[in-house]
């Protein structure tokens, strides 16, 4: 349980990006993809996610279509739009950059202040 | 590409079930591919299955949520803004009640002012082009609003090029008969031509045509709507009905329109002018009995037209020497101003006070709005967290505020629907047009605007406020003393500050009126109305040839009447003091001191009475004699006079035993003895100062006034009190002198002192209760944001508390911040209210629109109010126990 980190607000977009980026997905294989490229430490609210979904697509980062699974179930497949490209590599610049600052200022010692 | 798109929406709308069902097969196959998943690992699929489901709860949870991210139709959104803010509401329904009934009375009450408003003031006149028709009296050096005669009438008819028609229009109160009793009727007599020219369509039948006016035209008269549905039940076969008219047989052609009406005229009934059969056609100083209106022509200013009838009229002066003096020019007025002129800053005061009222009212409601935002920063920010944009929760706060709006609006329309009787009972009955009063769509499009505005004014600061705030915080820190906080409290000491001055221009208003008030209601008109009794009526047009017969008639009547044992005394007079629509008045001179120039020629209204008048209403006589029975045709002509007449001409010494020369007839001016002097009358309004009065005797009126009493003159009576019954007893007695008598209705003189008050009552009692209202309001938002303040500061009072402060200094503290709060709203509304005190100075009676008594005293009035306000919030701070508030974080 400890290695679970607890989802901070305003990441689950971010994360869902990426875990599309790296190929059409359907809503449950996100979840599982999310989990296994945060190193199973992550995991996503199941209710959670399709409101992500549906307001991605709204904001045009994601399109959709309805294709097979692989074990053969009919299934509705999210890509990454450019839009939505764009918008993960400034989400992770972001990120980066922020937590960098944070990780730096966790780190400061008593005769640097 | 556009094809596909515009399938795409028309799919939405039409087939709106669509999206719901891919959703629905989405999160279904989410639940298999999950128990795929969960077999693979070595459950039975039925157990896969099961735990799938559980994993995933329930959908309806999130559905509303996926349905929001996914963005349905504006219709869907905004159903579902509704039933959001539907839920929020019912999770406080003391606030929802709350707001409601403030929005229901504000709405309702500015709705209700409107609808008056909308009546008298917006509403289309029945003419076509208003704005084209002037109002047009002879001005005098006294009076800028006297009439013409009618060959002065002709004279600019013909000669006036700047009009396409130009009307004559005369008063015209005869009796009016057809198979029931004979009854007195308020008309006027007007050339026929002037229907076409007003651009007037009759309800029923025809207008009066020029062919009317013709000398020995069949005689025709038109009634109005009221007389119509009075007299006859709206029948249309009254069409073609012949009816009797001061015992002329004329046809009834046509009814007016009930939006029809003429300026300070009643028009229950039109007869046309008919102006060569009238026997004063040629005669140049006959009665001024008209008045004009005209229409200008197109491309013709009121400037060119009043230069033009300026120099007619200067011909006419030097044309025929000394019969026009006192004329001393022409006044044009626009005929819609005129007929609304008096009543428009009243209405439009009253209207504002009722929308100042909502104002005040939404300011709370905002207020209350801004609180409940700070309170509900949890559940937004965890909404934002959720996915919520900024600008849905900027719309669900507005809807929250428009269902409320609209809510209280609609409850407010109720009100207005089932208050209308009641609204026309306070209204005052002169109020011109009122009786085409209704609900119409400009009324209900207004009722729709205010609402929308009303919404708009109570969700805005909340939702403006959420803008500016970073709800991330609300969710991280506790969600108290953020930046959003602070703005949030500070806007609210805004609006309260803003409700306090409103209050306060309210208020001052309505002290203003009620000082007006009272003032006028102690203003002594001059007589005595106490179990006065009077009724009008006209005498047959056979039969009372000279005044000899009047003056038999009336000694008839008096001696029935002096048998009744509770009439005391009886008179009759030709105009009653108190009558603004009706005026008599004459030219006088003094023998000795005749004026410098002709224009200065003293005027005087002039009333004929018998001798007990004076006795019956009240007026003391202060010297000389009474007139007596043998004050007759037979005896020198005597005169009456008022101390006014006294001061103004007689400063040398008493009038009593002087002759004065009075032109009361179509010759020379004749002398007349003056016996005695009485007190001054108002005779107009009670706002005119008294004016100059002269009484003639009944049996001494020459020639040319018989005409006029036979058609009007009115039975004064004093009773020895009660009043049951007594209508028809006078009515009775005159009828039994002569049964062919018209009567008018009796009206108590103590209603015409009150009907001289009603315009002033019902904007006094309207703009007062709206004022308390206001207050009502006003302090109830102070009230809440000062407790409001020490609630969200109840730890910081505990801890001074602990650390040794006393209560004293926390009440101090409280009522330091109360007293800037109010005192900021007093001083601003003194700003405004001196600012507009200019709009409301026509409507003051001997006070000053600035009046510093009456700002100081409702100042304090509203000072008080704040400190009881402030105190009783306070007290709550007083109750703070140190160690629960330290505790309860």
């Amino acid at each position: 349980m400890s290695e679970e980190a607890e989802l901070l607000p305003g990441t689950l977009d971010l994360l869902i990006l990426k875990a599309v980026s790296l190929g059409p997905l359907h809503g449950y294989a996100v979840l599982s993809r999310i989990e296994q490229i945060s190193g199973q430490r992550l995991f996503v609210e199941q209710g959670a996610l399709y409101p992500a979904l549906f307001r991605l697509v709204r904001q045009g980062l994601l399109k959709t279509q309805w294709g097979k699974s692989e074990n053969n179930r009919r299934a509705k497949f999210y890509e990454l739009t450019a839009k939505g490209r764009k918008r993960l590599r400034e989400e992770t610049d972001w990120w980066k950059r922020a937590s960098a600052a944070v990780t730096t200022a966790l780190a400061a010692r008593p005769q640097q202040a | 590409m556009i094809a596909a798109y515009l399938r795409s929406i028309a799919r939405r709308f039409l087939w709106r079930a669509q999206p719901e069902r891919e959703m629905e097969e989405e999160l279904q196959s989410h639940v298999q591919l999950r128990a795929d998943a969960l077999e693979r690992g070595g459950l039975q699929r039925a157990e896969a299955e099961r735990r799938a489901r559980i994993e995933f709860g329930g959908h309806s949870r999130f559905k509303e949520e996926c349905r929001e991210a996914m963005g349905g139709n504006a219709i869907d959104q905004a159903m579902q803004d509704v039933r959001f803010s539907l839920r929020a509401l019912r999770k406080s329904p003391g606030f929802s009640l709350v707001a409601v009934i403030t929005l229901a009375l504000g709405i309702g009450a500015t709705v209700a002012t409107f609808s008056v408003v909308n009546t008298v003031l917006l509403r289309p006149f029945a003419f076509s082009h208003p704005e084209k028709l002037l109002w047009i009296y002879s001005q005098r050096s006294d009076n800028p609003r006297t009439n013409f005669s009618l060959p002065e009438y002709c004279d600019y008819r013909d000669q006036a090029t700047s009009f396409e028609a130009l009307a004559g229009v005369a008063s015209f109160n005869p009796s009016f008969a057809d198979s029931g009793p004979p009854e007195r009727v308020q008309g006027v007599r007007m050339s026929a031509n002037s229907f076409a020219m007003l651009g007037v369509r009759p309800l029923l039948g025809r207008n009066l045509f020029a062919e009317d006016d013709r000398n020995g035209a069949r005689g025709v008269v038109v009634i109005s709507y009221g007389l119509w549905s009075r007299r006859y039940a709206r029948d249309p076969a009254v069409i073609g009905r012949a009816v009797n008219l001061n015992g002329e047989t004329r046809e009834i052609v046509g009814v007016l329109p009930a939006s029809f009406a003429l300026p300070n005229l009643d028009t229950e009934i039109v007869v046309p002018l008919q102006p060569d059969a009238d026997p004063r056609r040629n005669v140049r100083n006959s009665v001024n009995f008209l008045r004009m209106v005209g229409r200008l022509k197109p491309n013709m200013t009121p400037q060119q037209a009043h230069a033009e009838l300026e120099a007619i009229r200067q011909n006419l002066q030097r044309q025929y020497r000394g019969i026009y003096t006192g004329k001393i020019g022409i006044t044009l007025v626009p005929l819609t101003e005129e007929i609304v002129a008096n009543i428009k800053s009243v209405l439009l005061t009253i209207f504002c006070a009722a929308g100042a009222v909502l104002l005040v009212g939404c300011v709370n409601l905002a207020g209350i709005s801004l609180s409940r935002a700070a309170a509900r920063r949890r559940e937004l920010a965890l909404r934002t967290a959720l996915g919520a944009t900024r600008g849905q929760l900027t719309r669900l706060l507005l809807t929250e505020s428009f269902v409320l709006a609209l809510a209280g609006g609609s409850l407010g329309m109720l009100l207005e629907v089932w208050g209308q009787k009641t609204l026309l009972r306070l209204v005052p009955t002169d109020l011109p047009r009122i009786e085409s009063f209704a609900i119409d769509w400009t009324v209900l499009l207004f009722a729709g605007v205010l609402i929308f505005i009303a919404a708009l004014a109570c969700g805005l600061a909340p939702a403006w406020l959420l803008s500016r705030s970073d709800l991330r915080d609300a969710l991280v820190s506790s969600g108290r003393g953020s930046t959003g906080g602070s703005l949030q409290s500070r806007l609210r000491t805004w609006l309260v500050s803003g409700q306090i001055a409103l209050a306060l221009v309210l208020l001052v208003n309505a002290g203003l009126l009620l000082r007006s008030f009272i003032r006028l209601s102690s203003e002594k008109p001059g007589f005595d109305s106490t179990d006065v009794q009077t009724i009008r009526f006209s005498l047959p047009q056979t039969g009372y040839d000279d005044v000899a017969a009047i003056a038999q008639f009336y000694n008839q009547l008096h001696s029935r009447a002096s048998a009744i044992n509770g009439i005391k005394s009886d008179a009759l007079i030709s105009i009653l003091p108190l009558a603004p629509r009706s005026s008599s008045f004459v030219h006088f001179t003094r023998p000795d001191q005749p004026p410098a120039r002709p224009e200065d020629t003293p005027t005087t209204n002039y009333r004929i009475v018998t001798p007990e008048y004076f006795r019956t209403i009240g007026i003391p006589l202060l010297e000389g004699r009474n007139f007596s029975e043998s004050d007759d045709a037979e005896h020198p002509p005597v005169a009456i006079v008022s101390t006014i007449v006294a001061k103004n001409n007689f400063p040398d010494g008493s009038p009593i035993g002087q002759r004065i020369l009075v032109d009361d007839t179509e010759g020379d001016p004749r002398p007349v003895e003056i016996i005695g002097i009485v007190g001054p009358v108002k005779q107009t309004n009670l706002e005119t100062p008294a004016k100059a009065d002269i009484y003639l005797p009944l049996q001494q009126v020459p020639k040319d006034g018989v005409q006029w009493l036979r058609n009007s003159v009115y039975w004064v009576v004093k009773t020895s009190g009660g009043t049951i019954g007594v209508e028809r007893l006078l009515r009775d007695t005159i009828q039994n002198v002569d049964r062919n008598v018209a009567v008018g209705a009796l009206r108590p003189m103590s209603e015409s002192v009150v009907a001289a008050l009603a315009a002033r009552r019902f904007s006094l009692l309207l703009v007062g209760s709206f004022a308390a209202a206001a207050l009502f309001l006003a302090a109830a938002g102070l009230y809440a944001v000062i407790s409001y303040g020490i609630q969200q500061r109840n730890r910081e009072i505990g801890v001074r508390l602990a650390l040794g402060a006393t209560r004293a200094k926390i009440l101090g503290m409280i009522f330091k911040e109360g007293a800037l709060l109010v005192a900021g709203g007093i001083i601003a509304g003194f700003a405004i209210a001196l600012a507009l005190a200019r709009l409301v100075a026509s409507q003051m009676y001997g006070v000053n629109e600035r009046d510093p008594f009456s700002f100081a005293v409702v100042g304090l009035i509203l000072s008080l109010i704040s400190l009881v306000a402030c105190g009783i919030a306070a007290r709550r701070a007083m109750n703070i126990d140190p160690i629960v508030s330290l505790r309860c974080e």
